[in-house]
């Protein structure tokens, strides 16, 4: 059961997600419409390099080896030969995950929470503190938590811990595999595909949007930017067309990668999508300072889990990809969660560069002294929350949009907190599942 | 704490390490699986050409989730077949001068196991050799075969036909699909070592079926995608990866299905020990792993002594069902 039979399918985003989208249906033989907002494809997989030399995404991302040989630009990307995560507690580092088993409190309260068993978490708080132990979970975890979602963690779903992944073991065996190979083993990156010492982080030249570029390559007729979907009109729960530029498109199918919010608004016919208007997605400002030198953090990622500081983590993404830099200079991205509108958001790039410096200078005595200055990006959904409010209804989002014909796919779309490579191979599975629904796949060929 | 990480400033390469003249990126097509015609894979090996080192692509191999098919996907186009098989491809001259002892072994070993196959073959039967190469197998054939045994071979590569040719051998440069060959039926065609060379198998094997008598058989010796060797090295250096040449990999059961969708019956499916594919595993890991060029130099078509020891390895597995190789007999059905 589907929309308008002979019509194409309509996919909202040319983000990754989209863009995986629309080469599925390519190869599918099934006709479709790329719809992008903006005027270039890629979406939060954009690259920015500005004059000075510097290369930074939203956030550090690098992608596999394996989703590079996948989409065919394994030729144009290059070996992350390192990467490793650093914990600041009490002002002492502690490499992550394993360093922090080091800490006698951590580990005695950890294997006491494992060998007391424990009963279904209420909440991402009793998550953490049952599955990491009080001293971890309160002194770690959950700072971090509160830092990135802007909730307590007590309003918090359990599910939120239920993403994480990999266990000890099998962490350090990657962790020992990436050692010796020289090779920056991904480990808990991967939720879709297994993990293993054959696969490791690449980072394409001049960034991630060769990646899409690749992806949008030959899909000129069906792409179609600067043109943002003003409503998805649903007729009997099924999804009829779009309208675009005024105009209404019949479609048989819509395929969003819209944030949740967004797509609840977009919709019209339908209280269905009406509790995802409630979902929210924390905005972020990722603050690129350059300094002169290299290796100013301990590690590649610092966490932070220290109340009062306006970032929760920083990454020198030059420690694994030194390229990011011009040589003897370097750029560290501090995450800070804020609010659309609120007195972060409105700073300058300079003043949230300086408020960064302030508190790095606490940190790593004499690092402003190397400052070179500050680019800021801005984006109003970084990562979903899942709140306790509105847990049941993201469960059953999790399953369907609850509309005939609309999916929602992607990071923002899916409202999970997914990587680079998972976009990927979730995208093809869950379109796999969309044609391989008892006549629709027939039906969406037919229209070719 | 430690000290940081460090990497040097200098601009690291991009893509796989490849030789002088090979830094361009292969032009690379998405396929389909070719027995079931799903677009539903898993993937399940990611590596390079760790053997020729012809470009700096990264390649992967998938698993079809509905038939079982290993296959190179997205995989080099055509048009790159000239660049994939560089004129020091080891089929190109495999002969005795350049391979010595092993060659000679070989030779003897083939012989028994082509033989095998020619049993019920009249005196002057017909046989076509489909990806031939230099010849090695039409040649085995003339020294131990029937004297009246009439023997072609077929191959697009112009080298491989000219190495043929100098064996004194009737070999033409083509594709089975497209080549006009003969309007005499052949008793016999050999695919050893072919089929997973091949773009498209179904539409191979369907036009080789034209080609034989009415009960013709076809041999086809292939990788087994299902052997301990693969298992052992899945993820990355398994040689039967072959990484780009090798663009579909079978199991008994998916090299079933395409005999019986390519109009032949599986008369006999049986396995059959190669060294060749352990030996190139634990190269391809030693090259990944900048192993010291001694230690990797023991583990070649060129070392007797590896191939010795795998040969007896494989020959254990073979009896326990499970070799390097899988070797169907199919007839071309009525």
């Amino acid at each position: 059961m589907h929309g308008a039979v002979g019509a194409p399918i309509a996919i909202i985003g040319a983000g990754l997600a989209g863009l995986t989208a629309a080469t599925f249906f390519r190869r599918q033989g099934i006709p479709f419409l790329l719809y992008e907002a903006g005027s270039a494809v890629a979406g939060l997989a954009t690259s920015f390099h500005d004059p000075d030399g510097f290369t930074y995404d939203f956030g550090a991302h690098f992608i596999t080896n394996r989703l590079a040989a996948a989409v065919g630009v394994g030729a144009g990307c290059r070996t992350v030969e390192s990467y490793g995560e650093c914990v600041r507690v009490r002002g002492k580092f502690h490499r992550y995950p394993l360093g922090l088993l080091k800490v006698p409190r951590y580990l005695s309260d950890a294997l006491r929470s494992r060998m007391t068993g424990s009963r279904p978490a209420d909440s991402a708080a009793e998550w953490f503190r049952a599955t990491y132990g009080r001293a971890m979970a309160d002194e770690v975890a959950i700072p971090l938590l509160e830092a990135w979602s802007g909730v307590p963690a007590t309003g918090l779903a359990a599910s939120v811990g239920e993403k994480l992944g990999s266990s000890v073991w099998k962490t350090f065996y990657l962790k020992v595999a990436s050692l010796r190979l020289r090779r920056a083993v991904a480990s808990g990156y991967s939720h879709e595909m297994p993990e293993s010492p054959d696969v490791w982080h690449v980072y394409p030249e001049g960034g991630l949007g060769l990646l899409c570029r690749r992806l949008a390559a030959g899909l000129d007729d069906s792409l179609r930017l600067d043109s943002p979907v003003e409503a998805i009109e649903v007729e009997s729960n099924r999804v009829r067309a779009v309208r675009v530029h005024g105009r209404e498109q019949p479609v048989s199918a819509v395929i969003s990668t819209a944030p949740c919010h967004v797509l609840a608004r977009l919709v019209r016919g339908t209280d269905a999508l009406r509790p995802m208007a409630r979902f929210k997605y924390r905005p972020m400002i990722f603050a690129n300072l350059r300094f002169e030198g290299r290796g100013l953090l301990p590690d590649t990622v610092l966490w932070i889990p220290e109340p009062g500081r306006p970032f929760f983590r920083l990454t020198e993404t030059t420690q694994s990809m030194p390229w990011l830099a011009p040589p003897g200079k370097t750029l560290v991205t501090a995450d800070l969660g804020c609010e659309v509108g609120d007195e972060l958001w409105k700073l300058e790039d300079e003043a949230i560069g300086h408020r960064c410096l302030s508190h790095l200078d606490e940190i790593f005595p004499g690092v402003r002294e190397k400052y070179l200055g500050c680019r800021v990006l801005r984006t109003p959904v970084a990562y979903p929350v899942f709140l306790r409010d509105y847990e049941a209804d993201r469960r059953r989002f999790e399953q369907s949009t609850g509309v005939d014909g609309l999916f929602s796919i992607g990071r923002n779309g899916e409202f999970a907190h997914l990587l680079m490579e998972d976009v990927y191979w979730r995208t093809l599975k869950r379109l796999r599942g969309v044609v391989a629904i008892p006549g629709r796949g027939r039906d969406l060929r037919c229209a070719a | 704490m430690a000290s940081p990480a460090t990497t040097p400033d200098a601009p690291a390469r991009t893509g796989a390490p490849c030789r002088e003249g090979g830094e361009r990126p292969l032009a690379l097509v998405p396929v389909r699986c070719c027995v079931c015609d799903a677009d539903d894979a898993d993937p399940v090996a990611v590596g390079e050409d760790f053997e020729y080192r012809t470009s700096p692509d990264l390649f992967l191999a998938v698993r079809c989730r509905r038939c079982g098919l290993v296959y190179l996907n997205p995989r080099p186009d055509n048009c790159e077949l000239d660049r994939i098989y560089p004129p020091d491809y080891h089929a190109f001259n495999f002969s005795e001068g350049e391979f010595g002892f092993v060659y000679k072994v070989r030779r003897r070993l083939e012989a028994r196991r082509l033989l095998s196959c020619c049993r019920s073959l009249d005196a002057d039967a017909r046989i076509l050799d489909i990806g031939c190469g230099d010849g090695f197998h039409l040649d085995v054939l003339r020294e131990y075969g029937l004297p009246g045994w009439r023997l072609e071979g077929i191959d697009p590569s112009e080298r491989a036909v000219e190495a043929a040719g100098k064996r004194g051998l009737k070999v033409r440069r083509g594709l089975v699909q497209e080549i006009d060959l003969s309007p005499d039926p052949y008793d016999l065609a050999l695919m050893i070592a072919t089929i997973e060379h091949v773009d498209d198998p179904p539409a191979v094997l369907t036009a080789v079926g034209r080609l034989l008598k009415p009960g013709g058989r076809v041999v086809v010796v292939t990788d087994n995608a299902d052997s301990p060797d693969a298992g052992l090295f899945r993820g990355r250096h398994w040689g039967g990866y072959h990484f780009p040449r090798h663009w579909n990999l079978f199991t008994a059961s998916t090299l079933r299905e395409l005999a019986l969708n390519s109009g032949f019956e599986v008369e006999s499916l049986s396995y059959v020990a190669s060294p060749v594919n352990w030996v190139y595993s634990i190269r391809n890991r030693m090259v990944d792993r900048g192993s010291p060029r001694w230690l990797i130099d023991q583990f070649s078509l060129r070392t007797p002594v590896s191939l010795a020891f795998f040969t007896l390895v494989d020959s254990v597995l073979c009896w326990m069902g499970k070799g390097c190789l899988l070797r169907a007999v199919l007839r071309k059905s009525p």
